[in-house]
């Protein structure tokens, strides 16, 4: 290790270390990726490949990692691969392997031995205090593999030999579910390839402090791919379930339409899931345009209550009320408002506003009670993108000799827009895929055959109260609550559709709603961001 | 707020004296009241500044007289840019300030209860420390002061009915432009972002802004401060013409600027104290007091 | 002893000094505010607050004369508009704050209210029974909802817990690592991809996570792993920390983004590695912004409803052992509300309140928790907050 002990500037050329190294993460990988294949059920665990089951062959994966470890690190303590090891791996990660350790020799007592306390207990203490001591005594390069290595070998040899195969069941008694292998199995090699693709990552980078940043980078790596692959997915299934349904009878020149006047008849875009009745007597292909219309309501009128209510309110309180006790308190008691679960406002919403407007479920409830959850939001956002305008520009404005108002309404609030909107777009975004109020405010048929006609149900009278919107005193439709209605309510009424084929197509119009919005409202901060940056 | 005869002028100063405790400096209350043949423009007396509990600006007198450039020097902390925000009031925008004492605009006092604020920022003008231009368009920006005083009328009504002063407008920023030294550079782009100029140039579009009102008083908080030497010589040429016309208050810690450009300095030390006020020449090559000399020759501050 | 009593008799003189104080205060600001303002405003001052508030009264009462107050309101502020415009914008932020305010308290207040009758019925019960004491043969945890007027929320409250400590188990470390990924390792392109992408993800409505929770995740774990029913405690919180993922790792990312750059460079100039800065400098100083974060994750995951709602089976009872996560057993506080709300009435509907008082309390102790904790970070950063 003498000759290591120098400063490199430069990185040395590969040496057989690195190669083994690498060859252990590219396996680490591979195995990683094949056990999240198994878990995902896209590979059946009675598949083979070249003559060995997948499982068997996870085992082996694991196994040839352990023994890629072990080469390193004893490779590394005889001086036959150059690192620059630290003395020891250091307490943290001892702790770690303690407890994998312990873990590991508490089940293998318990399996078997017996299922008492005075038999695992005793082992798997010993294996945890075993497990630190292998890692923290010896230096770093044999503390941080070998540990590992057993561990894996251990595991990848009882698979293997098909010690534990898809058949087998571990059925703990604390448990009401049962552990099959076939299970077990791929998420134990999930979590062991992450460790081994540490410690080989640790490696290549010959240990020390260098090593243990490529080591830790690529635990984190590992962790937020998975992190995104399932975020992913999650929307892959959204779409590729959802868009058969969607796309139903959708042809872009198939429809006809008439102009008007003229009586001729032109090629038109046809989408009858999005332009179709949900129920109704002579619909063919039943669409999603009164939930999606519903929603359109909702949103417009919880907008039109909260936005002009909470940015009032927030200039209020930043440019003319004086910082004080009072100002604080409304800040914080609007952020706690602002993660307030939302079926709570609709439980307000039942008990305060539907006896009082409406007497039952209806639009205007429903938007109101959205706009209650919108309030907070509005303020706190549109208060930030106040506080953020410069007082050296309010400062200018004053020394001008302009009042005042004038000042705010020609200097702060145009600087304050572009955050504020922003602000409103995400939460927008957050109360159009809002269901749970709106089951106890909004709701009405599951499967609507008309529209609301908000716009044509204005009726004016010489009676107080004069102006009447039966429209909006009605309940109706919004896409979540469609979606929440065709997932319980169980049969779909026509036949063309599944319920769930149905629930599919209105979770991917939803989606598209809301995460539009989302994009819209995460796109123009960008926007707004670069510009202020590039000025 | 105490209305102070001008007969107590010498005894205030010397209770200040007395409580600061500076016996090497009895003939200070001659320094700095220093008189002008025409009346002053500003009239400062007997001024105290509070931050809190902290006193900002010590019992300062000073006159201010028009048509002239006065720099206020001295060592950072000393009060300097509190001084000139109090000339305008801007200090009332600071919530823990609290000021006593008097200032007179063209004898009338600025700190009685019935001042209209508005009208005073409108007569004494400010240009600060950084460039701080609206982000809107040049014209914008030179035409804001007005529009908002409803001198001009450029509104979206008014461009509907045909009865806006677009004209007027034009001529007035132009006017503001030329005055500043900006216009040759800036006439063809005058729709362009104001903040897509260099320092210098929005530091003379903010002077040029402040023109556009019309002041008869200018205060410039280390205006050059942020800007590089040739910009630098720009505003202080500008400063000097601009001295034609109106009563200039400029603030700077760079003492060959306030000899080059400055008719009258007054040099603040440490503690808010205005310690002497005098002609620019005199304070420079043969100051009355130990400290100022210290302080001018670089040994002190 | 002796000492106290002149203290006693200079506390009311002491409090009406201060009333008059507060008295001439008030005086003081009314005077400034008519030297200030001009007749005209103040009428209008006057006509828009007396009509903003018997259109409330009105509306309390249910009128339909409401619409009457409301057109005055418009007018009087309409003209104001027009001829008094500073003050007439005054009065308008003035009124919507007091408007906002008096909502936000108005819904707690409320819910206080409405649950009053749960409470006191059942006393300190509602929220320690675990055993129906009227029932011949009080078994754990059954006949708490309903049996004989007996409202208990233990089994919802475990089911919360349970749920939120899965989620959290799940979204805190996953989090932390996707925060610490995108502020300290992604380079820039794929941060720039990234960021924006988790932030879409925090927007995915809840019943979506619910629909796929339900059809895909509830019937994994029943046919793989012989779960009793088709809904555990286990997918559904899996389920929400997925869900709580996006807020947790937006929030830490910023808060390790608002360590000064100056820091991190001084901590690199000496030689450590980038890992070494972010473990031993960046994480360090920006930790009470990550745990605010987590904790807002923590908030967001007890008040997920309709994922829960959707997957959970509603059954209240206590799995045995406790911590068995995939019994049969599926309430939380958030889904009893959304699931039995609309058709609840009397002690019922006051219990579901009590439910939602719960809640609110908890999410409230969480939010200002992570506030303090924020607040606290900045303040030892020496931010501009």
């Amino acid at each position: 290790m003498s000759s290591v002990t120098e400063n490199r500037l430069a990185a040395a050329d590969s040496t057989t270390g690195d190669l083994v190294s690498l060859g252990v993460i590219g396996v680490a990988t591979l195995t990683f990726l094949a056990s999240w294949l198994l878990l995902l059920q896209w590979v059946d665990e009675t598949a083979t490949v070249a003559g060995l089951s997948v499982l068997k062959l996870l085992g082996v994966g694991l196994a040839v990692i352990g023994g890629g470890l072990v080469v390193i690190g004893v490779g590394s303590r005889f001086d036959y691969i150059d690192t620059t090891p630290s003395s020891s791996a250091g307490a943290p990660v001892g702790v770690v392997f303690g407890v994998l350790w312990a873990i590991l020799g508490g089940l293998a007592a318990t399996l078997l031995l017996e299922n008492a306390v005075v038999l695992w207990l005793p082992v798997a203490v010993v294996f945890g205090v075993v497990g630190f001591l292998a890692s923290v005594l010896p230096g770093e390069d044999v503390g941080s593999t070998l540990p590992v290595a057993a561990i894996l070998i251990l595991l990848g040899v009882v698979v293997a030999i098909g010690g534990v195969n898809a058949g087998w069941t571990w059925s703990p008694d604390w448990s009401s579910a049962s552990f099959p292998g076939s299970e077990l199995v791929p998420i134990l090699v999930v979590f062991g390839t992450l460790l081994g693709a540490w410690s080989a990552g640790k490696a290549k980078e010959g240990f020390g402090a260098e090593g243990r940043q490529a080591g830790a980078y690529y635990l984190i790596g590992s962790v937020v791919f998975a992190m995104l692959g399932v975020l992913g997915l999650l929307i892959g299934f959204i779409v590729t379930n959802g868009l058969q349904t969607t796309l139903t009878g959708a042809s872009l020149l198939g429809g006809r339409q008439t102009i008007p006047f003229v009586g001729l008849q032109v090629a038109w875009p046809e989408f009858p899931f999005l332009l179709n009745q949900t129920g109704g007597l002579y619909v063919e292909i039943p669409g999603v345009l009164p939930a999606l219309v519903g929603t359109l309501w909702l949103v417009v009128g919880a907008v039109s209550f909260a936005v002009p209510l909470g940015i009032g309110a927030a200039v209020f309180l930043t440019e003319y009320a004086e910082r004080g006790r009072f100002t604080q308190v409304v800040e914080v008691a609007t952020n706690g408002l602002w993660s307030t679960p939302s079926i709570v406002f609709g439980l307000f919403g039942l008990a305060f506003l539907v006896p009082r407007i409406s007497g039952g479920n209806s639009i205007v409830v429903g938007q109101l009670v959205l706009g209650f959850m919108l309030l907070p939001l509005v303020l706190i956002t549109s208060r930030e993108a106040i506080l953020a305008v410069p007082d050296a520009r309010r400062d200018a404005s004053a020394a001008l000799g302009v009042t005042k108002w004038q000042t705010i309404r020609s200097v702060v609030l145009p600087a304050a827009m572009p955050g504020t909107i922003t602000g409103v777009i995400l939460g927008v975004g957050r109360i159009a895929g809002e269901t749970a109020p709106l089951l106890l405010v909004f709701g009405g048929s599951p499967y609507p055959s008309t529209t609301p006609n908000v716009l044509g149900g204005f009726r004016f009278s010489a009676q107080p109260p004069f102006v009447t919107n039966e429209a909006l005193l009605s309940p109706a439709s919004a896409l979540p609550y469609q979606l929440y209605s065709t997932i319980t309510a169980g049969v779909f009424p026509k036949e063309i559709f599944t319920n769930t084929e149905f629930g599919w197509g209105t979770a991917l119009v939803l989606l598209l709603v809301v995460v539009g919005l989302y994009a819209i409202g995460v796109g123009s901060r960008l926007y707004f961001r670069r510009k202020l940056h590039n000025e | 707020m105490s209305e102070i005869e001008p007969t107590q002028r010498t005894d205030l100063a010397e209770q200040r004296l007395t409580t600061t405790g500076e016996t090497d400096e009895t003939t200070q209350a001659a320094w700095t009241e220093f008189q002008f043949e025409d009346d002053a423009k500003l009239a400062v007396e007997a001024l105290d500044v509070y931050y809190g509990n902290e006193q900002a600006l010590q019992s300062v007198s000073l006159d201010v007289p028009d048509e002239s450039v006065t720099a206020l020097i001295g060592p950072s902390g000393c009060g300097k840019s509190t001084f000139l925000r109090c000339l305008n009031r801007m200090n009332d925008r600071i919530k823990s300030a609290r000021i006593e004492g008097s200032v007179a605009l063209d004898g009338q006092e600025i700190y009685s209860d019935g001042v209209n604020l508005v009208e005073l920022r409108k007569r004494v003008g400010m240009v600060f420390q950084e460039p701080n231009p609206f982000p809107k368009s040049i014209e914008d920006n030179i035409s804001y002061g007005p529009r908002k005083h409803g001198d001009l009328d450029t509104g979206l009504l008014a461009r509907l009915f045909g009865t806006d002063d677009a004209e007027e407008a034009q001529a007035l920023v132009e006017r503001a432009l030329r005055r500043a030294a900006l216009w040759e550079e800036v006439k063809d782009r005058l729709g362009d972002n104001a903040l897509g100029l260099s320092g210098g140039q929005q530091q003379r579009l903010c002077i040029a802004r402040c023109l556009a009102v019309d002041p008869d008083v200018i205060l410039m908080d280390e205006p050059a401060s942020a800007l590089d030497p040739i910009a630098t010589a720009k505003i202080e040429d500008l400063i000097e013409e601009l001295a034609e016309d109106y009563s200039v208050v400029v603030v700077t810690h760079n003492m060959q600027q306030a000899s080059r450009i400055s008719d009258q300095t007054a040099v603040f030390l440490t503690g808010g104290e205005l310690v002497e006020y005098g002609e620019t020449e005199q304070i420079f090559e043969n100051p009355q007091s130990q400290r100022v000399e210290d302080y001018i020759t670089g040994k002190f501050g | 002893m002796t000492q106290r009593l002149p203290q006693t008799r200079e506390v009311p003189r002491r409090l009406r000094a201060a009333v008059r104080r507060r008295v001439e205060r008030t005086k003081q600001r009314a005077r400034d505010y008519r030297s200030r303002t001009e007749d005209g405003a103040i009428a209008m001052d006057g006509l828009v607050f007396a009509s903003v508030i018997v259109t409330f009264l009105s509306f309390l009462a249910g009128s339909r004369w409401t619409v009457i107050p409301v057109v005055v309101f418009l007018a009087s502020m309409g003209v104001g508009w027009y001829r008094y415009q500073a003050e007439a914008a005054k009065i308008t932020t003035l009124l919507t704050t007091v408007i906002t305010v008096s909502i936000l308290t108005l819904i707690v207040a409320f819910l206080v209210i409405e649950s009053v009758p749960a409470v006191r019925l059942m006393g300190l019960d509602l929220l320690t029974q675990i055993r129906n004491p009227t029932m011949d043969d009080p078994a754990l945890g059954q006949g708490l909802w309903g049996r004989n007027d007996v409202w208990s929320l233990t089994p919802m409250m475990l089911g919360t817990a349970v749920t939120t400590l899965i989620a959290t188990l799940i979204a805190a470390p996953i989090g932390i690592a996707g925060a610490v990924f995108v502020s300290e390792i992604a380079p820039r392109r794929v941060r720039e991809v990234v960021k924006p992408g988790i932030e879409l993800m925090a927007g995915i409505p809840s019943i979506t996570y619910g629909f796929i929770g339900l059809t895909i995740v509830n019937q994994y774990f029943y046919l793989e792993f012989g779960t009793p029913t088709i809904g555990t405690y286990f997918a559904a919180g899996l389920m929400i920390g997925i869900m709580a993922l996006p807020t947790v790792v937006t929030v830490a990312e910023d808060a390790l983004n608002a360590v000064p750059e100056s820091i991190k460079s001084g901590a690199l100039a000496i030689g450590s590695t980038r890992w070494q800065t972010t473990k031993s400098v960046t994480i360090p100083a920006g930790l009470s912004g990550v745990s605010a974060g987590v904790l807002l994750g923590i908030g967001r995951a007890m008040g997920e409803t309709m994922a829960a709602t959707v997957m959970l089976t509603h059954t209240k009872g206590f799995p045995s052992p406790v911590f068995d996560v995939f019994s049969n057993y599926g309430e939380t506080l958030t889904t009893v509300i959304a699931f039995e709300g609309g058709n609840a009435s009397g002690v019922h509907m006051s219990a579901l309140f009590a439910a939602g008082v719960v809640l609110f309390v908890m999410v409230m102790l969480l939010s200002v928790a992570s506030q303090y904790v924020e607040w606290r970070m900045y303040q030892k950063l020496g931010g501009e907050q």
